[in-house]
């Protein structure tokens, strides 16, 4: 059983000036079962719009993706609703991930009910059951979400989403909006239910120290194409791709005290998606580039067995 | 964890606020001199005429006097209150139900519906109010249902804008999409998850609605249209007091006093609504 | 030991209506060239404290008591007048959020001169130091950025204008409230790597908030960390991080992921989450969380003890790393 991301591409337009924005660019990625995916990149990378379209929010313009089953963004309704259950994500915002006008033991008894996952006299115990699983009370089911807090709605919003019994979860920044502090008890519970239920992750994130504590395999993004993938270790400690290694340089570092050097920040800025640069997306911003890089996209070519990188200036 | 204000607690607030008690008191006033008329419980007859009494000031008898045909004036207003706002609820629920139906269905629902929907409540837009209800009524009759549904149509478009704009930014939130990945249904989504959080600025909508329904329908029957005589009708009233005014003051200043009192009381309800059920305004 | 630039004492936050304490009588000073961050999350009192320098503070919020002394006079007491003297002036600030502080509907060359025109500046004199403060803040095309909107500039743009409408009147004091935190990873170290420049150059002191213990460890000379309201260690940014002293500050440290981990170690959470400051404002902020605490730690609030590596308000420091 596996994840496969086959060329996927997402084209947005926009009908007011017949632009077109390609958010995503034949992006192609296996993900095992069990396994982590890590993915990384900065704003108009597309990995929010890659979550979206795994989890079936929305369908890919090109390519298609498959889980077990069998492909997603299969319109026939039954299916929709089952594949949808497979696969959920967690959100970025714990104050907009909740309907704020339903209790919280609720939100997950409907969740249940809708799926008829339970017989009716054994749904309370599991919600009990699954808030508990997450680190919540039972007793503060009947709480309204505007009553707990931003970590307190984290883990609803999980717990919610392991009520449906998925195989994959999709979680997009799921720490970044919660306070410091906070965060490494939420990394716990994750760590803690991967293990118990054997769940594959996809771990979207900005922060590296964080997807590369979780993450069995990573993907770099930019601007709609996968620059590099590979295990952990290989991507974040013996990074090819020049993106990687400045994203890898610019993250602020908290363990080397007065060690950066400001100096080798990468220059420019990511490009409009909707005026893409010719050849390599990243030439115009690359310290390596010469001037095949305007011309030739790369492809994703081997390092070794495991690793790949998008790049044709790089010793393999 | 202190409990901040939820759902349950918004009606506690409101009756914080001064000026949201007294638009409710009078409203509530105005509620029950209807109901009063329509089971007669009116100080005279409305349609009696007495006229050897006409044209008397106010009085022991007579509590706002009366007019030139020696009706009591304070009965007849309060039957005219009574159709006011037996109007004005017809008409709001009516268009209150279908404005927010399509509203709703269109902004979530989006493609062809949506168009559609924004298309029919600008064609009605563009008309001014009381021109379109006038044509309205002109074409259809003078009943009292005739003008209610006048009145709805003139005014489903602004509850389509009102639960149109919500939906358009509920949809793109987070625990809307989260369900719809859960697999919920449309319907579902809409009932459990949209509407509840579209019903706050629809409450605010319907109380000021309702006051200008009350000022339309007085509008419609100051110019002849609507209610016709010898029905009792508070627009009625204050044309029929124009020529009088000048030596009958109260002839004209009872049904005034009336619609200024219902519209007054029903804007400051619309008011205190907003302000108690926005979470932006309320203290943490 | 030099005069300090800026001298925060006692100062004490409240809400107007119900006298709630949103920072609990804290003390810091900022000397002249240093640059000093200011760390905490949520609730911690630390954009408030920034706001109440420039007299900025919100509607509903008050400076109830304190001195903040800035050029031998409080800039608490100051009338209104003295603090529109100051702002933008000699202490400026730069925001998270460049979309809202700047004005969308003007053009950014007259935003800036605005500033200048606002300190007396002579109007023949604006063209030029615009055009010059754009150049410096490395925006590409400065002509074309004089005559452009808002809108039109990306984040990291926008971003570099509002430290070029800070710096143009060269201040003693930039206060930086999260200015990076809702940027790409990479325009931040662009930021950082300007900002550092600048002070390089000018040799302007810093006050930088922020709750991202990266930025600061390779930003600023001192560090002090805030916890609900309460001003709970302050050292230079080696020993905060090699010693920190506090038990919050060494919880944060420890709850990070570290890089030389080569196992898939669970991290070191504090369990709990950050109290609101008036709950906890006579006790230790942190004894609720803390696995060291006593029961003085509930009952009063620890004074800022200092010993060979920060000072830190606890009643039990944690002496030296191993």
């Amino acid at each position: 059983m596996s994840l496969n991301i086959d060329n996927v591409g997402k084209k947005y337009e926009i009908r007011s000036s017949k632009a077109s924005i390609n958010a995503l660019n034949g992006v192609s990625l296996n993900l095992e079962v069990g396994k982590t995916l890590g993915i990384v990149g900065e704003s108009g990378c597309g990995k929010s719009t890659l979550a979206r379209l795994i989890v079936g929010l929305e369908t890919p313009t090109s390519g298609n993706i498959s889980w077990s089953q069998g492909p997603i963004g299969n319109k026939a309704a039954g299916k929709w609703r089952s594949h949808h259950s497979n696969i959920q994500l967690v959100f970025q915002d714990p104050y907009s991930s909740l309907n704020p006008r339903q209790k919280i033991g609720q939100c997950i008894t409907e969740v249940i009910k809708t799926h008829k996952l339970r017989a009716a006299g054994d749904i309370q115990k599991r919600v009990d059951e699954l808030l508990l699983e997450v680190g919540i009370a039972p007793d503060l089911q009947h709480r309204y979400p505007h009553q707990l807090s931003g970590g307190q709605r984290q883990r609803v919003s999980i717990a919610r989403a392991l009520a449906s019994e998925p195989d994959l979860l999709i979680l997009d920044e799921p720490v970044s909006a919660l306070d410091v502090s906070v965060r490494a008890d939420v990394m716990n519970l994750l760590f803690d239910l991967r293990e118990k239920f054997g769940l594959t992750y996809i771990f979207i994130s900005h922060d590296l120290s964080m997807v590369r504590h979780i993450s069995d395999v990573i993907a770099v993004m930019y601007l709609g194409k996968v620059v590099e993938y590979g295990p952990w270790s290989e991507v974040l400690d013996n990074p090819k791709h020049p993106y990687t290694k400045a994203l890898i340089e610019a993250m602020p570092d908290h363990e080397n005290i007065g060690k950066t050097k400001y100096e080798r920040a990468l220059m420019g800025e990511v490009p409009d998606p909707a005026n893409m640069p010719s050849g390599c997306a990243f030439h115009l911003r690359c310290p390596i580039a010469t001037s095949n890089c305007k011309v030739q996209t790369p492809e994703l070519l081997k390092v070794n067995e495991v690793h790949t990188v998008a790049c044709t200036e790089v010793e393999l | 964890m202190k409990t901040q204000s939820s759902d349950k607690n918004w009606i506690h607030y409101y009756f914080k606020s001064t000026s949201g008690v007294v638009g409710a008191v009078l409203v509530l006033i105005m509620i029950i001199i209807s109901i009063c008329a329509a089971f007669g419980w009116t100080t005279h007859d409305p349609l009696t005429q007495n006229p050897m009494d006409a044209l008397q000031p106010p009085s022991s008898t007579y509590w706002f006097g009366t007019d030139q045909f020696g009706r009591d004036v304070f009965s007849r207003a309060m039957d005219g209150m009574r159709r006011s706002m037996i109007v004005s609820i017809v008409a709001v629920g009516i268009a209150g139900f279908v404005g927010v139906l399509l509203g709703v269905l269109g902004g979530y629902l989006g493609k062809w519906l949506d168009g559609f929907v924004v298309r029919l409540s600008d064609v009605i837009f563009a008309f001014p109010a009381i021109l379109l209800a006038l044509a309205i009524v002109n074409s259809l009759g003078n009943s009292w249902i005739d003008t209610s549904l006048a009145i709805a149509i003139v005014y489903t478009p602004i509850f389509i804008r009102v639960a149109r704009g919500p939906v358009l930014t509920i949809k793109e939130l987070d625990y809307v999409k989260s369900v719809r990945v859960l697999g919920f249904s449309s319907p579902r989504i809409l009932i459990s998850h949209v509407l509840p959080n579209v019903l706050a600025p629809i409450l605010v909508q319907i109380a000021l609605s309702m006051s200008w329904a009350i000022l339309t329908e007085s509008g419609l029957s100051f110019l002849g249209l609507g209610t016709q005589p010898p029905d009792a009708s508070l627009g009625l009233m204050v044309s029929e007091a124009q020529p009088m005014a000048a030596f009958a003051w109260w002839t004209l200043v009872a049904p005034s006093v009336f619609i200024t009192l219902v519209v007054v009381g029903l804007n400051l309800v619309g008011d205190g609504l907003r302000d108690s059920l926005d979470p932006a305004r309320r203290q943490s | 030991m030099s005069k300090p630039l800026i001298e925060v004492k006692n100062l004490r936050i409240e809400t107007a209506e119900d006298s709630r304490t949103l920072v609990n009588n804290i003390s810091f000073e900022v000397f002249p060239g240093e640059a000093v961050g200011v760390v905490g999350e949520s609730g911690s009192g630390k954009t408030l404290t920034a706001l109440s320098i420039l007299g900025l503070l919100p509607r509903g919020v008050i400076a109830r008591s304190g001195e903040i002394n800035y050029s031998d006079s409080n800039l608490l007491a100051s009338s209104e007048e003295h603090r529109r003297s100051i702002r933008g002036n000699q202490i400026s600030m730069i925001y998270q959020d460049p979309m809202t502080a700047l004005n969308p509907v003007m053009k950014l060359g007259k935003q800036l001169s605005e500033v200048l025109e606002a300190h007396d500046v002579l109007k023949d004199e604006a063209p030029e130091r615009v055009f010059n403060a754009f150049k410096e803040v490395g925006i590409p095309e400065p002509d074309r950025a004089l005559v452009s909107y808002p809108h039109e500039f990306s984040g990291g743009m926008r971003q570099r204008v509002m430290i070029a409408m800070a710096l143009i009147m060269s201040p003693k004091l930039l206060i930086a409230d999260e200015p990076t935190t809702a940027l790409d990873v990479t325009i931040q170290q662009q930021i950082l790597a300007l900002v550092s420049e600048q002070r390089r150059k000018s040799g302007m002191s810093m006050l930088w908030i922020t709750h991202d213990l990266g930025v600061v460890a390779n930003l600023v000379d001192r560090v002090i960390v805030m916890y609900a309201g309460q001003i709970v260690e302050v050292g230079t940014v080696k020993d905060i991080f090699t010693n920190p002293q506090h038990p919050y500050t060494h919880g944060l440290l420890a709850s990070l992921p570290k890089s030389d981990v080569k196992s898939r170690e669970r991290l070191m959470a504090i369990p709990g989450v950050p109290p609101k400051p008036w709950m906890v404002e006579n006790s230790c902020a942190f004894s609720p969380r803390c696995g060291r605490a006593t029961v003085e730690c509930f009952t009063q609030t620890p004074p800022l003890k200092t010993n060979e590596f920060t000072s830190a308000a606890c009643f039990h420091e944690i002496g030296k790393n191993q």
